[in-house]
């Protein structure tokens, strides 16, 4: 199995016919493929099973994912989104749902209650977790992403639209500043945010979600 | 080379003599020189660039017909649509290329474009694939020598088609093709799909036969 850019935008897997290549995407994600490879819905849950899609059902936080299994190469792209690739040895990755392209098959999700926010990312109280060991691809809408570091001397305060997901042993909190100013429409615009404390790297991309 | 790139989104065309530009009309972002434009009546097939009548009627039953306007003289021009992403694709006089008139930024005016029912290629199936991909019932066909500008989301990437060598695309990611290819629309719909647990790639395009077909990394329309 391997997993090569096509273009920064382009995540090609090759997929050799064996059990281990199979991988799950995003549904809907394929753009072009060569030779006999199959697409299935990965089942509910976005495949982590029973468990995980009862929490999401609760969480709101919706996961839809395809597996892709066969022999060929598959393109994979979604609305122009840049694609990081990173390589997960144990360590948990926390992603918004409709961040996340492209997991090998040792991987799992499940939902993660990431505290009090929700108001304004309207990503709900949840996030999407993923363990194990493999590849994951996310995706960064409107140019590469940016990888901060979150140091114990340093925390993090990022945007929520503009959230990716974040690697390590960080705690997230939800931060508001609502003001007079803001009731009198002078506000900075800046009304909600997260904050990361702790130590690891938190993915932000160039554009907010609406 | 008649288009460089100037950035991924904005090309350069050299307008001379015998070297005039068509581009659709409100992409013309920059000129220098001695450079004159004026609209091609009947479309992109009609007036002296080639097509003539039955290409205009066509483009008039088409009903998207995306208004042409040609380029004269001498100087550069810089052209650029809606902040989509340019690719470059030339071709040597020895296959055409197809390609749905939204996606044409500008071409030579040396091609020769001729307007395509897509119903020829493939009777029934062929205008199935045209409402599939809400291409419309009509491609353009550009053939000769010379270069055009393909207009995309998030840009392009060409994958070879070859005897053996099938591809599958999706139809909405689908930009241009080159070659004498044949484009089928394959529906792998399964119960799944119907109770809404499909993989959301139930409706494919295969594309066999030899030559390039040009996909884009978005599954955006333009």
């Amino acid at each position: 199995m391997s997993w090569r850019l096509r273009t920064p935008r382009v995540l090609v897997v090759d997929l050799d016919g064996s059990r281990g290549s199979a991988v799950r995407a995003r549904t809907g994600s394929m753009v072009a493929c060569e030779g006999e490879v199959s697409f299935k819905d990965a089942g509910i849950g976005g495949g982590g099973g029973l468990r995980a899609a009862l929490k999401q059902r609760v969480a709101g936080e919706s996961l839809p994912l395809m597996e892709v299994s066969g022999r060929g190469s598959v393109h994979l792209a979604v609305e122009a989104g840049h694609v990081l690739l990173l390589e997960l040895a144990g360590e948990v990755l926390r992603v918004e749902s409709e961040s996340l392209l492209c997991l090998s098959e040792g991987l799992r999700t499940d939902v993660a209650f990431t505290g009090l926010r929700g108001a304004s990312s309207g990503q709900g109280l949840f996030t999407t977790s993923v363990t194990g060991h493999g590849r994951v691809a996310l995706l960064s809408l409107g140019g590469p992403p940016i990888a901060l570091r979150v140091t114990p001397r340093t925390p993090l305060v990022v945007d929520p639209d503009a959230y990716v997901g974040c690697l390590g042993e960080v705690r997230q909190s939800f931060v508001t500043d609502v003001s007079w100013r803001a009731v009198v429409g002078e506000s900075s615009g800046e009304a909600f945010s997260l904050r990361f404390e702790g130590s690891g790297t938190v993915f932000v991309q160039p554009e907010e979600r609406r | 080379m008649t288009f460089t790139a100037v950035t991924s989104k904005v090309v350069l065309a050299r307008v001379r003599p015998g070297g005039e530009v068509l581009a659709r009309r409100g992409a013309m972002l920059a000129v220098t020189g001695r450079v004159r434009f004026s609209p091609v009546s009947g479309g992109p097939g009609g007036g002296a660039y080639g097509g003539g009548v039955a290409a205009a009627l066509a483009r008039g039953l088409q009903g998207e017909a995306v208004a042409l306007m040609v380029a004269e003289g001498e100087g550069t021009v810089h052209y650029g649509s809606r902040g989509h992403h340019v690719t470059v694709v030339e071709l040597d006089g020895t296959r055409p290329l197809s390609v749905e008139a939204d996606r044409l930024l500008a071409h030579d005016a040396s091609l020769s474009s001729s307007v395509v029912f897509l119903g020829q290629q493939g009777g029934l199936r062929g205008a199935v694939r045209g409402a599939v991909t809400g291409q419309g019932l009509f491609t353009t066909q550009l053939s000769g020598r010379g270069s055009v500008a393909l207009l995309s989301h998030g840009g392009t990437f060409a994958l070879p088609v070859t005897a053996g060598r099938q591809v599958v695309v999706d139809p909405q990611a689908y930009v241009a093709h080159e070659g004498e290819l044949r484009v089928e629309v394959s529906a792998a719909v399964s119960w799944r799909d119907a109770v809404g647990r499909g993989s959301g790639e139930a409706v494919q395009l295969r594309v066999s036969g030899e030559g390039t077909v040009h996909v884009q990394a978005s599954e955006a329309k333009l």
